[in-house]
């Protein structure tokens, strides 16, 4: 099992005044020129590579960190790198108000936590806090805000344990 | 009383679910492109010696067609070594075009199949009535050693489409002006079907444009309930009988939304979203750099023709580079030997090889920072044709012609 409750500092992703960015697709998050890439480990550098404002994040990113999105996060192409790249750099969920459909796919598929938020850039939290966030409850809390997101559906959670996907099929073959 | 897309999905799960339910469904085809060398490296973790079904695989290459660098040429060589290993099919190499004309062209679309594809333009064959999808390559690896995949059943938006298109209008322009209305968001999580006159009257072309760009709004599939016009496209290329799947006279749908597009002004999308739409009239005269007429959006015969007519004995602006890019080697074919490609080439343009090039900004078409570039492609992104300072418009082949001439955007009515 791994842990429900995760702690960590968080980014949200805005534009220059601060105003939530919707619509990052996924040329945005992992832009086509990276493409060839087939190794995880290599896709971190790239992550918001075609993001304006954000393109130094690889650097800035710690291990742990957890993103906070606005709506239709990852809009666009099925490109899995558009995921992997925040694997790379061991980031541990993204919060988003919402998330483009494949893109969601994608993230539950390789285990990433993803956690829906709507409203969640209302909430009072900002870059840098730190928050513990319960999975199973949906529960979000900092210092001194509490937030109450959707919680993660339990399919999601049981792929999330088993690692990926893969791992999760494993274990039901027994 | 299901819809389409419950239909298939019961269908290929052999199970009684409505809209909400998960279901585990056994696929038709599964297509994968350059991007099957992931899908490839996936599968050799699995531990799974052979593939599902040898003959359900397509693998078209052609996002990067010749290989434009030394690692695309190792990812191609490792597919192709991996299409000898398992013994697949169906592969189409670099002289066959672009995934979604191939798989339809080659009669791996079928009305009423389950076809998922590692591509999120992959819902074009809803233009056939298949439900079909994008997943992840991940996914895909897992379709490829099991035939399955878990599917939540969509709900379903039902879009009625009333009227005749304007003259300078085209399916482009109404499947723009719909995601402009629903948004990039719109029709997430969820199938869109299209009914309506305007859409019986279309051709398989224009059906194919607006399948294909369904996915700009997030639909999960975009079907188009298939008629005579359908079946005549498909018979000669594809053997054995051909049904439809279509909706309960009560399905339930989410929403119903209604157009009518007999005052449809020609459309264009603005960056650096598709869902960014205006009247070209209210864009007329930005300057452009580059205009692409091509993709599997809008790079077939009956584009081609719009773009000869209008291009007939004239020259393009001296300052706009256009391209043209074929869907397929069929097509390329097919508009030679009507002397299209000869009067786009007389007029100025610069034909490449039918793939997936410029409209990813692959390769084949890259646009500097500042430019501005207007395209009949599917995506506007930032940066998604080359440099993030750039601009890119997307619209008709009529206006791209059109602005190709005059060297800024123009609305093609009164040019044709």
């Amino acid at each position: 099992m791994k842990p429900e409750i995760l702690e960590g500092r968080i980014w949200l992703i805005t534009d220059g005044e601060g105003k939530r960015l919707d619509d990052i697709d996924t040329d945005m998050i992992f832009h086509n020129r990276w493409l060839y890439i087939t190794d995880v480990k290599e896709m971190g550098k790239y992550a918001f590579g075609n993001t304006e404002g954000w393109e130094d994040f690889p650097e800035k990113a710690k291990e742990g960190d957890i993103l906070v999105v606005g709506r239709n996060f990852g809009a666009g192409s099925s490109r899995q790198q558009a995921v992997d790249c925040f694997r790379a750099l061991g980031i541990q969920a993204v919060v988003g108000e919402s998330f483009g459909a494949i893109y969601k796919r994608n993230a539950i598929n390789s285990g990433m936590p993803l956690v829906e938020a709507p409203g969640i850039f209302e909430s009072g939290l900002k870059s840098g806090d730190t928050v513990k966030i319960n999975l199973r409850t949906g529960e979000i809390t900092s210092r001194n805000v509490g937030f109450k997101a959707r919680p993660m559906p339990s399919v999601s959670l049981d792929i999330y344990h088993a690692g990926d996907l893969f791992a999760y099929a494993e274990k039901l073959k027994g | 009383m299901p819809t389409i897309a419950e239909k298939i999905l019961n269908r290929a799960s052999g199970q009684n679910a409505v809209a909400g339910d998960i279901v585990s469904a056994r696929v038709d085809r599964a297509m994968s492109h350059d991007n099957a060398a992931l899908v490839w490296k996936n599968f050799k973790s699995l531990g799974v010696d052979k593939v599902w079904d040898n003959e359900k695989i397509v693998i078209p290459i052609d996002h990067r067609v010749p290989a434009n660098n030394i690692k695309v040429a190792e990812g191609q060589k490792a597919i192709r070594e991996m299409v000898k290993l398992q013994g697949i099919k169906h592969y189409y190499g670099i002289n066959t075009g672009i995934c979604h004309q191939i798989m339809p062209e080659k009669g791996h679309v079928k009305p009423g199949w389950l076809i998922v594809g590692t591509d999120s333009h992959t819902t074009t064959y809803g233009a056939f009535g298949a439900f079909s999808t994008g997943i992840g390559a991940t996914e895909m690896a897992g379709v490829w050693a099991t035939g399955e995949l878990w599917l939540r059943v969509p709900h379903t938006i039902k879009i009625n489409v009333t009227g005749n298109l304007p003259k300078g209008s085209y399916p482009k322009d109404l499947i723009l002006h719909i995601i402009g209305k629903l948004t990039a968001e719109g029709a997430n999580y969820r199938a869109v079907e299209f009914y309506g006159d305007t859409m019986e009257k279309m051709s398989v072309s224009g059906r194919m444009t607006v399948s294909n760009m369904s996915m700009e709004m997030g639909a999960k599939a975009a079907i188009i309930p298939p008629d005579e016009k359908t079946f005549e496209w498909l018979r000669p290329r594809r053997e054995g009988e051909l049904e439809g799947a279509y909706a309960d006279p009560d399905a339930v749908y989410e929403r119903e939304i209604d157009f009518d597009v007999s005052d449809l002004e020609p459309q264009v999308a603005k960056p650096h979203t598709v869902d960014n739409v205006s009247p070209v009239s209210d864009v007329a005269g930005k300057h452009l750099d580059q205009v692409f007429i091509g993709s599997c959006t809008n790079g077939r015969a009956d584009d081609f023709e719009v773009v000869a007519k209008i291009l007939e004995g004239k020259k393009i602006h001296p300052d706009v580079r256009l391209i043209v890019g074929p869907a397929s080697y069929e097509v390329y074919l097919e508009a030679i030997e009507k002397g299209y490609i000869q009067t786009m080439i007389k007029a100025g343009a610069v034909v490449i090889n039918p793939g997936c090039g410029p409209c990813l900004g692959a390769h084949e078409g890259i646009m500097a920072s500042g430019e501005r570039g207007l395209s009949t492609t599917n995506r506007n992104f930032r940066g998604r044709m080359g440099s993030p300072d750039s601009e890119l418009f997307l619209a008709s082949p009529a206006t791209a012609a059109v602005s190709a001439i005059t060297g800024e955007i123009t609305d093609p009515r009164g040019w044709l």
